[in-house]
């Protein structure tokens, strides 16, 4: 090892990013350099969009053309995933995919991360907690309005007992496990998106610092590029999930209450 | 203080044998399937990411307990 490091090995002097956002101003302590972040990306977006959207053209091109493709894309994947159901998600999912993977990707840009006042905004896990609780109740709400009352049958089932008291009881448990895998889905949802992408910051910090030789780093660029891609994708489908899980009724389809919940358009057969 | 740390090293590579293997026979089971009918390829490959992820929360949260222990060891 005397020949690789001659003076001894030492760490490199390098900035490991936090757990979670660091204030930015000493005297402003609410105001992180995640806040930061997340204003320069939320311009960005905002800022595309507006100029995609100025003067739209009944033939797009330019930038209207890349940001229908984007649009367009992200719907027939929803459709293709979840039918109709999805489609009338896309407001949302599409806004979620495309915040969460503009700040997935702030840190292929130098410095985010590697400096103090620039940290991805998904590295920091209150934002993937507000994201996930907003979505949780979200989607509890729109069960609600799909099944009514009903939609509390899925933790509370008193429907076994007039098959028998053991059955009752299995359907008690399950509906007691069903409550807290629900519960456990804001947790799991935040946790998988924050612990790729701090991972992903501190192996771009300590491979770009570690090795010697300038451009070694790259490859976990594009490990990088692929992950937030697939962790955005990954968030994005799983919310869609929750979403259809919540809204299709459990119980018999005779009585189905959410025909009225419906929207007008219609792309495909309704799966029911 | 060196438990601590070895701890925190030993949680995470633990925790990670596991999802490892599950992500592993996921994907390969998912390429025989696109082998044996690539009509279906895009259901079987969104099925496959959904799945991995769900494998890969489990490794995440041992991960999470790892990055615990470090800072209590700072």
């Amino acid at each position: 090892m005397d020949f690789l490091f001659p003076g001894g090995f030492h760490y490199p002097a390098i900035h490991i990013p936090s757990l979670s956002g660091e204030p930015l101003f000493a005297s402003i302590p609410w105001y992180t350099n995640t806040h930061f972040t997340m204003l320069i990306v939320i311009v960005v977006l905002a800022g595309l969009s507006f100029l995609a959207t100025r003067d739209l053209r009944e033939v797009p091109s330019g930038l209207q053309n890349g940001a229908e493709t984007v649009v367009g894309g992200l719907s027939d994947f929803l459709h293709s995933v979840a039918g109709d159901e999805g489609v009338k998600r896309l407001p949302l999912l599409g806004t979620l995919f495309l915040f969460i993977l503009a700040s997935n990707w702030t840190t292929i840009f130098p410095f985010v991360g590697q400096v103090p006042w620039l940290h991805k905004p998904t590295a920091d896990y209150h934002v993937n907690f507000g994201i996930a609780l907003s979505v949780f109740v979200l989607y509890q709400i729109s069960g609600f309005r799909a099944n009514g009352l009903g939609y509390m049958k899925r933790w509370f089932n008193l429907s076994g007992f007039k098959d028998g008291p053991f059955l009752g009881a299995i359907f008690i448990l399950v509906g007691f496990i069903e409550f807290f895998s629900e519960l456990f889905r804001v947790v799991t949802l935040t946790l998988r998106l924050w612990g790729n992408m701090l991972g992903g910051e501190i192996t771009l910090g300590v491979m770009s610092a570690l090795l010697i030789i300038p451009g070694l780093a790259f490859p976990f660029y594009g490990l990088e590029v692929f992950v937030g891609l697939v962790q955005a994708l990954v968030f994005m489908l799983l919310v869609l999930m929750y979403f259809v899980s919540a809204v299709e009724s459990h119980g018999d389809h005779a009585k189905d209450p959410h025909s009225a919940a419906q929207p007008a358009h219609s792309l495909a057969p309704a799966a029911h | 203080m060196d438990t601590a740390a070895l701890a925190a090293g030993l949680a995470v590579g633990l925790g990670v044998i596991g999802p490892g293997l599950g992500i592993g026979i996921l994907t390969a089971k998912s390429s025989e399937a696109i082998g044996r009918n690539p009509d279906a390829a895009g259901a079987v490959r969104t099925n496959m990411i959904l799945g991995a992820a769900l494998a890969e929360g489990l490794g995440i949260l041992s991960f999470v307990l790892g990055i615990l222990l470090w800072t209590k060891i700072r």
